[in-house]
């Protein structure tokens, strides 16, 4: 009989985790009997004390017709045989199976819990490796910074080359322009004086060079003739 | 920027390049390539122009004082340096993104202690087969029934079942 004034498990003081229930109930011989009773008795009738008990009062029963023996009698041998012979046929198939069930759906429940325990930690990892990327955003102003000094320096060393090549254009213009009109002066001047001198040649001096330069070829020639 | 010959700073692309997040890739591929095109120009010009030969000119040019005229001008003649208009905001930027990230590391690590005491929570969780109906409602709040909104069995929708 429970009382009724002393409610369990409401207060949060409790022994928690729940210890687990037994795996396996009490022992018990021929499915009826629990284990202890025969321990009971063992001192003081030793093994055979409850099978001889029992016996008697089976007799005693039957005897004295406490239990008297009718149709129902017979009808209870044959249910409790089926039941009997169903039960330690199939009894550790069914058994299995609805272990299976069970089991499924721990493992089901164990299984979410290790993906969320999972998707936690790499949560946490993706969390850390973010905050290590933070940390290189130095380099990212260092390349800036860089970028602009590199830039300036760019620009300063074309401003100097750019002044260099200027100066050097007009003085090598000036070099260039003298060169030029010298040339020019020289090539006047040959052609002036080629010009004066061929019109000096008179005709009476070309006949007379003409035959000079035949009578050179002519003694060119012998000699010649008599190299070959 | 200590004037113009402040020295450039060593960057390590390599390890740059581990940090940059991959949906930031193409930003760092186009600031390196940009780096590299500066780097390549400047090393291309020569740090000092050629000094020109005054006395080859001096000998061959043949106005008078022109020469002397242009060496005069020529070495007085200062090439101003290009002035700086972008390393403030540069460093205007450094500071806010200093701000930001300060910012972001600590959502991060709230997040990070979060987590943390989730992880704790499931670790020291008691094994499924030893609860009972409560501990699961208590472990895991979102398996609880509501009673108060649904008084009768199954204390949910039956759509939900």
């Amino acid at each position: 009989v429970l009382h009724a004034t002393r409610p369990l498990h409401t207060s949060q003081q409790r022994l928690a985790p729940l210890p687990p229930l037994p795996e396996k109930g009490g022992e018990v011989r021929h499915g009826l009997i629990p284990e202890e009773f025969f321990q009971f008795l063992y001192p003081k009738t030793g093994v055979t004390g409850p099978y001889m008990l029992g016996t008697g009062l089976l007799l005693y029963f039957l005897s004295k017709e406490i239990y008297v023996v009718n149709h129902e009698t017979v009808a209870a041998i044959c249910i409790l045989s089926v039941i009997i012979y169903g039960v330690k046929k199939f009894g550790a198939d069914v058994a299995a199976f609805a272990d299976k069930l069970n089991e499924e759906k721990v493992s089901n429940a164990v299984a979410v819990k290790n993906a969320a325990i999972k998707d936690l930690e790499t949560a946490i990892e993706e969390e850390k490796k973010e905050q290590w990327r933070l940390e290189g955003r130095t380099y990212l102003f260092d390349a800036k910074r860089n970028n602009i000094a590199m830039l300036l320096e760019t620009n300063y060393r074309e401003r100097l080359m750019t002044v260099y090549n200027e100066v050097k254009k007009r003085l090598d213009y000036q070099v260039a322009m003298q060169n030029l009109k010298r040339q020019k002066e020289q090539d006047h001047m040959i052609q002036w004086v080629e010009k004066s001198v061929v019109q000096s040649i008179t005709p009476q001096q070309q006949k007379e060079s003409i035959a000079k330069c035949i009578l050179d070829l002519k003694a060119l020639s012998r000699s010649a003739q008599a190299a070959v | 920027m200590a004037g113009r010959k402040a020295a450039l700073k060593a960057i390590d692309w390599a390890a740059f390049a581990e940090r940059v997040p991959p949906n930031q890739r193409a930003m760092f591929n186009a600031l390196k390539t940009r780096s590299d095109a500066l780097s390549a120009r400047m090393a291309a010009l020569p740090e000092k122009p050629p000094t020109i030969d005054w006395a080859h000119y001096k000998a061959t040019v043949a106005k008078a004082g022109m020469v002397d005229e242009f060496q005069k001008k020529f070495s007085a003649l200062k090439v101003p340096e290009p002035v700086d208009t972008q390393s403030a905001k540069i460093d205007a930027q450094e500071q806010e993104a200093a701000k930001s990230t300060a910012e972001y590391v600590q959502a991060s690590k709230a997040r990070i202690a979060q987590y943390e005491q989730q992880l704790q929570k499931l670790r020291s969780m008691i094994p499924f087969e030893q609860m009972t109906y409560e501990d699961l409602a208590e472990a895991f709040p979102e398996t609880k029934l509501d009673k108060e909104k649904y008084p009768f069995w199954p204390h949910k929708p039956i759509a939900d079942l």
